[in-house]
């Protein structure tokens, strides 16, 4: 029976999620997941043609007004570094980083 | 004065206002439960006892807590206080705003002792997945206290505590209630705010009441429920006050039970209890009615789509960038990969590579879409069952509580939940309370269920058949 | 879009900052009415399709400037779909047909050290993160450069006559991103190539042409055109390729459980739409053909919707539209370019300025000596009588009077008088300037003219 999850897209959904999957825990990981979205699959026997979604709508939307902030210190106290009030990370080129 | 010292919020309240006892007292007793019984049970991840009895002094009698001691799950902010959300990402995590939830209990009188353990960002059914600690069940230190709100509720157990919020996204208030002995109740979704709860599953999260009586958790829900700017997901309901809409009997209700779970392997004593709730609801005045729901074996699998994917999402802002644990790399993508590997226990990793699996393209529609489908479907049973009946009643979990370490299949664990799921699920308030011990002397939790927005006629009914089976009054 | 945060700009970093838009844990986003209005009045004014119900999405990627991992956009159910917008060039008229628009929340701004030795660093400034968008996609409608040019031209126009936005991309206020194809088929599209980077419309307009250049180079080589994103290099008006990634990322797009539906109120929609003001592209249409201006005219005052309004005002007291419109562009521009002012910044009324127009008409203050006049009414704000009056440059239009000035001319000027009565018409001119010097100016040079030529006979 063919795998719902393979080494090749094991990897690819770790890099999405930047999670880095060592060596060791690859094994044992696909054989967590492989059970786990085996045993979810059994979902798509089940005959939802008829559902309608009924998401509830929003009740009040908020008046355009200040709110209540934070001070750079309280909101980005513990930012591992800051510089002159702008916070620091490796520089990144252009748009998202891929 | 121990012999005599409250054991519900109830009757603490009552000595408090009666000048029997001051909060001050109150809280240095239980300052010597705790320093004497936490370094086992391992309730709480950090303790707080100088200033909660600076804030016990300064307590006002009146107000609806009366200083009483109520802990705060560590996945829900306080100002000033680490929020660890039992993760290593978050170890050294100063929270710089309260939860909504958590300033009403403040403002009510509340006093918090200290922040209780959990499974990491309240991943787990056990307390296990703690990046710290487990926590031991005070009623079997060699067990479980279920999860993921086990430092709640064994802290309440053990009287740490004459109360807590937890939060419950699978049935994590409601099935460490059933393991601990004590009262777990999740409301309907939308009744409590989630501003200041991290979020897990964000459609499915709820932050409940844990105390030892029913009484008490409808007190505790009149502080806590209201509505909040805040959150957009919170409804402005018509106030109501659970204590007082408490009834003592269940005259005229119907009481549910549910055909396609009768199937399932559930300990025997569980069973039996299930059997003495029947008994005493009929005794009481109601009606047993059979109802079916025959796609509520599937609420398991769908949660397990939809609480990963929202997770995944969820769980990306902890990159190490703004706050939390910090791990360098030669580039960004090593920094976010290290940080978060670093950071994050199995069972999250776990959860999170569902979670972007069952969202990412190719494989969207058959899983995630697939799956709020069928969360619709079980939706619109629970709703045309709950026409027929006023409260369903079922087991809270398979099992009472296991040893620490038993259970190590994911898996498995995750099929615990099947009880407690669909109300998450369909959003509907549902409570565990205690209902007698097995033969090893555990304790045995039942739950009940309602539609939406019945809370009040849930706790009332917890009530009768709690005070039937026993409970504290 | 998500919180109470200021949207200042140019603020001290992370200064404006609160548990929402920084993503901190626990935090939960709340929709702004306001940016809700003002996205509707939008595409309602661009003949978009508003849908009632709307639905917010999850976006999900990394990056520093992006607090929570993911970005709260629309994605399956946008706010509006379908729409146009005018635009003129050297080709022609033409409709640029949209998309869809939708609404998300800002990122944060992120720095990048271009300086190696800076040490490789990207400074991120979260002030603004949060702030509301609005997303317009139109079709692959345009064929050149300066067609979106004029598209970026024509939409800055409506947003500012709406009163939504600057439409400023230097301040942030709009930004772009074009796709490129060319083909040689017409009925098929080429390969499609984003380029970003793109800070003005002039910009724009340059990096279209240039990609255009090299896609065409590139199939004529024989080279296929490689699916990508480009930089724009600003100082050499060049594409580049940026780092190639071999799959576009998974945006593991879902609905987003914090934010139930938007529902619009139907009855609010139908007022927007009832309300909607007269789109400038619509007045500048009217302006040409039923005032006859010039194209170039009404572009001018249909630019800004308050030069517009007062230009109606204006001729609805005083009925010519040429002369109105001419005043404006030559006499009250140069003013508010040596003033640095706005229309609006100035004193001077719609009232004010057709009154002017009418004393000039009547003779009661000839035209040069009106240009005198319009300082005052710009920058004091009194009526043209009480600034013709406190000048002292009421026109001299008193039959008696002119004839006594030019009774004293003519006695005065027998060489120039003899030359005319020859028949050098010319010389009257010099005769209308005496009597203008006599009259210090006042006299209205036509009556002087006609007297003199009278008196001459």
């Amino acid at each position: 029976m063919a795998m719902i999850i393979d080494k090749e897209t094991l990897e690819h959904v770790a890099s999405l999620a930047r999670l880095e999957i060592t060596p060791e825990e690859e094994g044992p990981l696909l054989g967590d997941l492989e059970r786990i979205l085996g045993y979810v699959a059994q979902l798509t026997s089940v005959d939802t043609s008829a559902i309608v979604s009924k998401r509830p709508a929003m009740t009040e939307l908020r008046p355009d007004e200040p709110g209540e902030g934070l001070t750079r210190e309280t909101g980005l106290g513990g930012a591992p570094t800051m510089r002159d009030g702008f916070v620091v990370v490796r520089n990144v080129m252009g748009g998202e980083d891929e | 004065m121990s012999s005599e010292l409250p054991r519900t919020l109830e009757q603490y309240r009552h000595a408090v206002r009666a000048h029997e006892l001051s909060a001050e007292e109150y809280l240095d007793e239980t300052r010597q439960l705790i320093e004497r019984g936490d370094p086992q049970v391992k309730a709480f991840l950090h303790l707080r006892l100088d200033a909660a009895r600076s804030d016990a002094q300064a307590a006002d009698p009146s107000s609806p807590l009366a200083g009483a001691p109520i802990a705060v799950k560590d996945n829900i902010m306080m100002a000033g206080e680490r929020c660890t959300c039992g993760s290593r990402i978050l170890e050294h995590y100063v929270a710089p705003y309260s939860a909504t939830v958590v300033g009403s209990l403040l403002a009510a009188g509340a006093v918090v002792p200290g922040k209780t353990n959990l499974d990491e960002f309240a991943m787990g059914s056990s307390t296990e997945n703690s990046a710290f600690f487990p926590t031991h069940n005070p009623a079997d230190l060699s067990r479980v206290p279920g999860g993921s709100s086990g430092g709640s509720t064994a802290a309440v157990a053990a009287g740490f505590a004459l109360g807590a919020i937890g939060s419950d996204t699978g049935g994590s208030v409601r099935q460490p209630a059933a393991f601990c002995g004590v009262v777990g109740f999740k409301p309907t979704y939308g009744l409590v705010s989630r501003y200041g709860l991290v979020a897990f599953g964000s459609s499915l999260d709820c932050i409940g009441p844990i105390a030892r009586s029913v009484r008490d958790a409808a007190i505790m829900m009149n502080v806590m429920a209201a509505h909040d700017p805040k959150d957009a997901t919170s409804i402005k309901r018509p106030h109501v006050d659970f204590e007082a809409a408490l009834q003592p009997t269940l005259a005229g209700k119907r009481v549910g039970i549910i055909r396609e779970l009768q199937g399932l392997d559930v300990q025997p004593e569980i069973a039996a209890a299930m059997e003495t709730a029947r008994k005493a609801a009929v005794k009481s005045g109601a009606s047993i009615v059979d109802v079916s729901l025959p796609h509520i074996l599937s609420a398991l699998p769908a949660y397990y789509i939809i609480a990963p994917a929202e997770c995944s999402a969820n769980l990306g802002r902890f990159d190490g960038v703004r706050y939390g644990l910090h791990e360098g790399g030669r580039d960004m993508t090593e920094t976010y990969s290290r940080t978060r590997n670093a950071g994050f226990g199995t069972e999250v990793k776990r959860r999170i590579l569902i979670g972007a699996f069952v969202l990412s393209a190719g494989y969207y529609d058959a899983y995630y879409k697939k799956a709020t489908s069928v969360r619709q479907l079980i939706t619109d049973e629970l709703d045309a069952a709950l026409q027929s009946v006023d409260v369903l009643l079922t087991p809270t979990t398979p099992t009472t509580a296991f040893r620490i370490g038993a259970v190590t299949d994911p898996l498995e664990m995750y099929k615990a939940d099947v009880f407690t799921i669909p109300a998450d699920l369909a959003g509907g308030p549902a409570i565990s309370f205690p209902a007698g011990k097995d033969a090893a002397g555990l304790p045995i939790g039942l739950q009940l269920m309602g539609p939406r927005w019945s809370d009040a006629e849930v706790l009332s009914c917890a009530n009768v058949l709690f005070t039937a089976l026993g409970g504290e009054s | 879009m998500f919180c109470g945060c200021s949207t200042a700009f140019g603020d001290e970093p992370n200064t404006h900052v609160c548990p929402v838009c920084l993503g901190l844990p626990g935090a939960l986003p709340t929709l702004n009415a306001q940016a809700v209005r003002l996205a509707t009045r939008i595409a309602t004014a661009l003949g978009c399709t508003v849908h009632e119900v709307s639905e917010f999405s999850r976006k999900n990627y990394f990056y520093p400037d992006l607090p929570k991992s993911y970005q709260i956009t629309q994605f399956d159910r946008p706010i509006a779909t379908g729409g146009s917008l005018p635009i003129v060039t050297e080709r022609g008229a033409r409709s640029v047909r949209l998309t869809r628009a939708h609404i998300e929340e800002d990122a944060g701004k992120s720095m990048h050290a271009a300086d190696i030795t800076l040490g490789g660093e990207t400074l991120v400034d979260f002030n603004r993160c949060g702030m509301p968008l609005i997303e317009i996609v139109t079709e692959p409608d345009m064929q050149s450069g300066d067609e979106a040019y004029e598209f970026l031209r024509n939409l800055r126009r409506l947003v500012r006559w709406l009163g939504v936005s600057s439409g400023d991309m230097e301040k942030g206020a709009m930004r772009c991103d074009v796709n490129v194809s060319v083909s040689p088929d017409p009925e098929k599209l080429g390969t499609k190539v984003e380029i970003k980077n793109l800070n003005s419309f002039h910009s724009v307009k340059r990096a279209i042409d240039y990609e255009e250049q090299r896609q065409a180079q590139c199939l004529s080589g024989g080279t296929p055109i490689i699916m990508e994103t480009r930089h724009f290099d600003e100082v050499q008006g060049t594409t580049t390729s940026m780092r190639s990634k071999e799959a576009s990322n998974d945006y593991r797009y879902f609905p987003e459980p914090d934010l139930p539906l938007l529902q619009l109120d139907p009855t609010e929609l139908e007022s927007m739409r009832a309300q909607m003001p007269e789109l400038p592209w619509e007045m500048q249409s009217r302006f040409e053909r039923d005032l006859g201006l010039s194209p170039y005219d009404a572009a001018l005052l249909t630019e800004e919707r308050s030069t517009a309004e007062f230009f109606q005002e204006t001729i609805a007291l005083y009925d010519n539209p040429k002369k109105v419109a001419s005043y404006m562009e030559t006499e009250v521009a140069k003013l508010l370019n040596e003033r640095g002012m706005t229309l609006a910044q100035t004193r001077l009324t719609p009232e004010s300025l057709a009154g002017l127009l009418t004393m000039v008409e009547k003779g009661t203050v000839s035209n040069t000596a009106s240009k005198d006049v319009l300082p005052m009414l710009v920058d004091a704000g009194v009526t043209p009588s009480e600034a013709v009056k406190s000048l002292g440059l009421e026109q001299v239009s008193d039959t008696s009077a002119i004839e006594g000035f030019a009774r004293e001319v003519i006695a005065e000027n027998t060489t120039q008088v003899e030359q005319f009565r020859s028949g050098k018409e010319t010389v009257l001119g010099f005769l209308v300037g005496q009597l203008m010097k006599k009259s210090k100016g006042k006299a209205n040079p036509k009556l002087a003219g006609d007297t003199l030529r009278r008196l001459l006979k």
